[in-house]
């Protein structure tokens, strides 16, 4: 058994439920990223751009499910996913997967602090 | 919390700065704190119709970074009385600043909105502002795309010319539905006879069928405001035109639209 399991045994049922759950959706945002690469060609994929501006005409010809996301995080500034579910009103786990999306496609960047993953438009440079 | 209204049109010449202005001071004068923004880049014309010469910052420099909003606000409230704190942001009509504007690449534009998004909380948020309208360039400029995309309730001016009917349909389901805004129409520019025989209802169906969104208000085709070639503010100087009359419902109207 091994020490973090036998860490995991000492506590609440709720808790341990709490940590898979927090692991399954760490896995799931990996999956949402690896089934992006295969569904662009594992060797020929390549993000859009490295900096796609993120501006109202690319808006406009996104998906109607990514420009709702998109444009939650561009009225937020800065989000998680869990803050973005709050304003669009789905699930966390599909915004998570639309984030990455984003994030692949070069529109938006991605910072890990600690347990949480923060989501913004890259606006490098901005005066 | 306050709200930000973008009036916008497919064609140009449909009455959006008159109108914009018009609802801003219409609000103010209701004791609303008001801010009045040119966003039309192209053909700047608040400066005039407010009759301001003196200008140091434009929204053109703010939007470049070269100055924060507090430089480029004036307050205009002494012109319209004493009731209302009322506000303007201008456009630079220089053509250099025009062609300048005109010329923007897209990462440009992206940070353009970022700051019209952070405008709007600086306004809303920190200094308590009731009202932020933006008056647009007509059709599907990047500028106006900016705008709507920054507002909380969009208002379509519209003519009964055909190419402006078809246009606006258009615009409101491949533009204002994408972005899910909350849209309402004015219809300007009507025949007066017609607006009377019609009735209110009957054009408020009418509007429904045709674009699928609430009638806000209609002005009817007033002579005087042609007359008046653009130099008199009259909701603030002629209180018993019925121009003014309009407005004013349309303003109240709009102050009790929830966001």
């Amino acid at each position: 058994m091994s020490s973090s399991n036998r860490e995991l045994l000492g506590k609440k049922p709720i808790q341990i439920l709490e940590k898979i759950k927090e692991n399954l959706e760490k896995l799931n945002e990996k999956m949402e990223v690896m089934i992006e690469l295969q569904k662009h060609g594992r060797k020929g994929f390549e993000p859009l751009s490295p900096e796609a501006p993120l501006d109202v005409m690319t808006l406009l010809s996104m998906p109607d499910h990514l420009r709702k996301t998109a444009m939650t995080v561009c009225r937020l500034g800065r989000a998680t996913a869990d803050e973005v579910a709050k304003q669009t009103r789905r699930a966390r786990a599909v915004e998570s997967a639309y984030l990455n999306q984003l994030v692949i496609m070069g529109y938006l960047k991605k910072e890990r602090k600690g347990r949480k993953a923060y989501f913004y438009v890259d606006k490098e440079g901005q005066g | 919390m306050g709200k930000v209204v973008a009036v916008h049109s497919y064609k140009g010449g449909t009455g959006k700065t008159l109108i914009s202005a018009s609802l801003a001071v219409s609000l103010a004068k209701l004791g609303r704190k008001v801010c009045l923004m040119d966003l039309d880049f192209r053909a700047p014309s608040l400066s005039t119709l407010l009759n301001v010469s003196k200008v140091d910052h434009w929204i053109n420099d703010y939007l470049n970074g070269v100055c924060e909003i507090d430089k480029v606000l004036m307050d205009l409230s002494g012109k319209i009385g004493s009731q209302g704190t009322f506000f303007v942001g201008l456009a630079n009509p220089s053509i250099e600043a025009i062609r300048d504007m005109s010329s923007k690449d897209r990462k440009w534009e992206m940070r353009a909105l970022g700051r019209l998004l952070s405008l709007r909380n600086s306004l809303l948020n920190t200094k308590g502002f009731d009202y932020i309208f933006f008056d647009t360039s007509p059709g599907l400029q990047y500028s106006s795309i900016n705008a709507i995309v920054a507002a909380d309730l969009v208002i379509v001016a519209t003519t009964q010319d055909n190419s402006d009917v078809e246009g606006t349909k258009r615009m409101l389901r491949d533009l204002y539905d994408l972005f899910e805004k909350k849209t309402e129409l004015v219809l300007n520019k009507v025949m007066y006879s017609d607006a009377l025989t019609s009735g209110r209802d009957k054009l408020q169906t009418m509007v429904k069928n045709i674009y699928g969104v609430p009638l806000l208000g209609v002005i009817p085709c007033f002579c005087d405001i042609s007359r008046a070639e653009g130099k008199v503010m009259f909701v603030h100087e002629k209180p018993d035109h019925p121009f003014t009359r309009i407005l004013g419902d349309i303003a109240a109207k709009v102050d009790k639209i929830p966001v």
